[in-house]
């Protein structure tokens, strides 16, 4: 009975403002759908950023004969230095493993590299390339100090941080998912005026149903529980369509993304997106009670 | 059942007090007239008794309870042991007389098999039946009152309290909405009625308690509705 009756009640209450719900449906599902967006794009810079700290290293080229670089004179690195220069690498602080690139494992990578440049790559020779240590550091974040210790070494030509090529990368999704997240804010904050201002139609509509249960001796909740419904219904249809775009964002844009900057262990996982689908549906149904509640305390005195 | 004792109601904004040391007790059964021109806190007395309204000094004990003392939880109780019947009648115009009586049990969660027992009894007492399935723009306005008083009465309340019922009816037709309250009144429920009509009062012979600038200046078992007239 009771359920059945409170049923009856908030869909007549949702038809009635038909307008209403639907721009309380739209504005919820837009606004959790920025909301999971930025979340996804959060996760998906972790992984990014987790898959390129593994990878990045810090590349310490070595002087060659006839190195324009003004710290090697024009001479290339000796043999003794060399030497000296792999026992210092490996016995600063910070780094963790260091590999010695010849110029046959230079060659081959170049050719990888740039494979669609027949010129470029008839042109260069073995001989042209750099002799380099690859470094690979404990802590990702604390590139600087290490970079410090090896620059000026004797024979060292030039340090390049891979992360310096990477970071403006990074800091672009960092801003998407702040924008993303701002937009949020904002279209949560507008869901929620419009939930108190369909709730207050609602209450106006309803005035002689509520004014009769009051006078009859109905419970404060069964009174105020068909308008809170009505939000909650509309913010779960919103919830739903938010799923949707999520769904589709993850697919058309996350996959590709993933793909383009790291391959398949960068991938964000669908556990991920149903997390971030649970995290936002939660978030709009609080947000609907929480508006309809406040409202009908100011509009509907029990 | 309803004691007032030195009860004073001043609302904001206002010097004049709508009840002014008012002291009334209202025993199980009873059916009492509460007279006096607009104004004189007719309506302040029954507002005080549901509670909708509390007062400035003074004690009120309705149904054996201490409502300055009562939640606002409890409240809702308190109310289903009251029935209310207004002058504008009160109903949902897009209900049947059926669903409007049956709608005061719907809210208070009785259960269907209740409702269907109870509500069809009810419309008989006041004499509607044969008239469940029309909707209140189809019926008088006796018919009316009559829809309103079922639903106040439906959940069998210990008090009714009825405020210029006949306010909108011609006196043919008091008459009838008369019979009706008296015939509650018979099955012990208490009967407060606020009322402007003389014919009605005087033909009733109940006991009478008239207010005047919020205060009782008389109160007359067997009374009329005004001595001095």
């Amino acid at each position: 009975m009771r359920a059945n009756f409170i049923f009856s009640e908030v869909w007549i209450g949702l038809r009635r403002n038909l307008t209403m719900t639907i721009a309380v449906v739209i504005t919820v599902a837009v606004g959790m759908a920025m909301l999971g967006v930025g979340l996804m794009i959060n996760a998906q810079v972790g992984l990014i950023r987790g898959y390129w700290d593994d990878k990045v290293e810090v590349s310490v080229f070595l002087c060659t004969k006839g190195s324009a670089v003004q710290a090697c004179n024009g001479k290339a690195i000796t043999q003794a230095q060399t030497t000296k220069l792999q026992e210092h690498l490996k016995g600063t602080p910070g780094v963790k493993e260091v590999f010695y690139e010849d110029q046959a494992a230079a060659y081959e990578n170049f050719k990888q590299a740039f494979a669609s440049n027949k010129p470029l790559l008839s042109a260069t020779k073995v001989e042209d390339m750099p002799t380099s240590f690859r470094i690979k550091v404990a802590d990702p974040s604390n590139y600087q100090s290490v970079i410090q210790a090896i620059q000026g070494q004797p024979g060292v030509s030039q340090v390049t941080d891979q992360k310096q090529l990477v970071g403006p990368f990074f800091q672009m999704l960092d801003k998407l998912a702040y924008y993303a997240l701002a937009v949020a804010i904002i279209l949560v904050l507008a869901a929620a005026l419009l939930i108190g201002n369909t709730v207050r139609l609602s209450a106006f509509n309803r005035r002689r149903e509520t004014g009769i249960m009051r006078l009859v001796g109905a419970s404060n909740l069964y009174i105020q529980l068909p308008f809170i419904m009505e939000g909650v219904i509309a913010g779960l249809i919103g919830g739903v369509f938010a799923a949707v775009m999520l769904i589709v964002t993850k697919v058309l844009l996350f996959e590709g993304l993933g793909a383009f900057v790291g391959g398949p262990q960068a991938q964000l996982g669908w556990d991920t997106v149903a997390q971030t689908i649970t995290f936002t549906m939660i978030i709009g149904v609080v947000i609907c009670v929480l508006a309809s509640f406040v409202t009908l305390r100011r509009y509907l005195r029990v | 059942m309803i004691h007032f004792d030195n009860v004073t109601k001043v609302y904001a904004n206002q010097n004049r007090p709508a009840l002014d040391h008012v002291s009334v007790d209202v025993d199980k059964g009873e059916f009492v007239f509460l007279v006096g021109p607009s104004g004189s806190g007719k309506s302040t007395f029954l507002r005080l008794i549901l509670k909708e309204e509390r007062p400035n000094s003074g004690a009120i004990h309705v149904a054996g309870k201490d409502l300055a003392r009562l939640s606002n939880f409890k409240v809702p109780h308190l109310r289903r042991r009251i029935g209310c019947v207004f002058q504008d009648f009160r109903l949902l115009p897009n209900k049947n007389v059926y669903e409007n009586v049956a709608f005061a049990l719907e809210v208070i969660g009785k259960p269907r098999r209740f409702i269907r027992k109870v509500v069809p009894e009810v419309i008989e007492l006041v004499g509607l039946e044969g008239k469940a399935h029309r909707m209140p723009d189809e019926l008088s306005g006796g018919e009316q009152q009559r829809v309103a008083m079922a639903r106040a009465f439906v959940n069998r309340p210990m008090i009714l309290l009825a405020d210029e019922p006949t306010g909108n009816i011609d006196p043919a037709t008091s008459i009838g909405i008369m019979k009706v309250l008296d015939r509650i009144n018979r099955t012990g429920t208490t009967v407060v009625m606020a009322t402007h009509d003389a014919a009605i009062v005087d033909s009733m012979r109940k006991r009478v308690v008239e207010l005047e600038d919020g205060k009782i200046v008389r109160d007359q078992s067997r009374g009329v509705y005004g001595q001095a007239y």
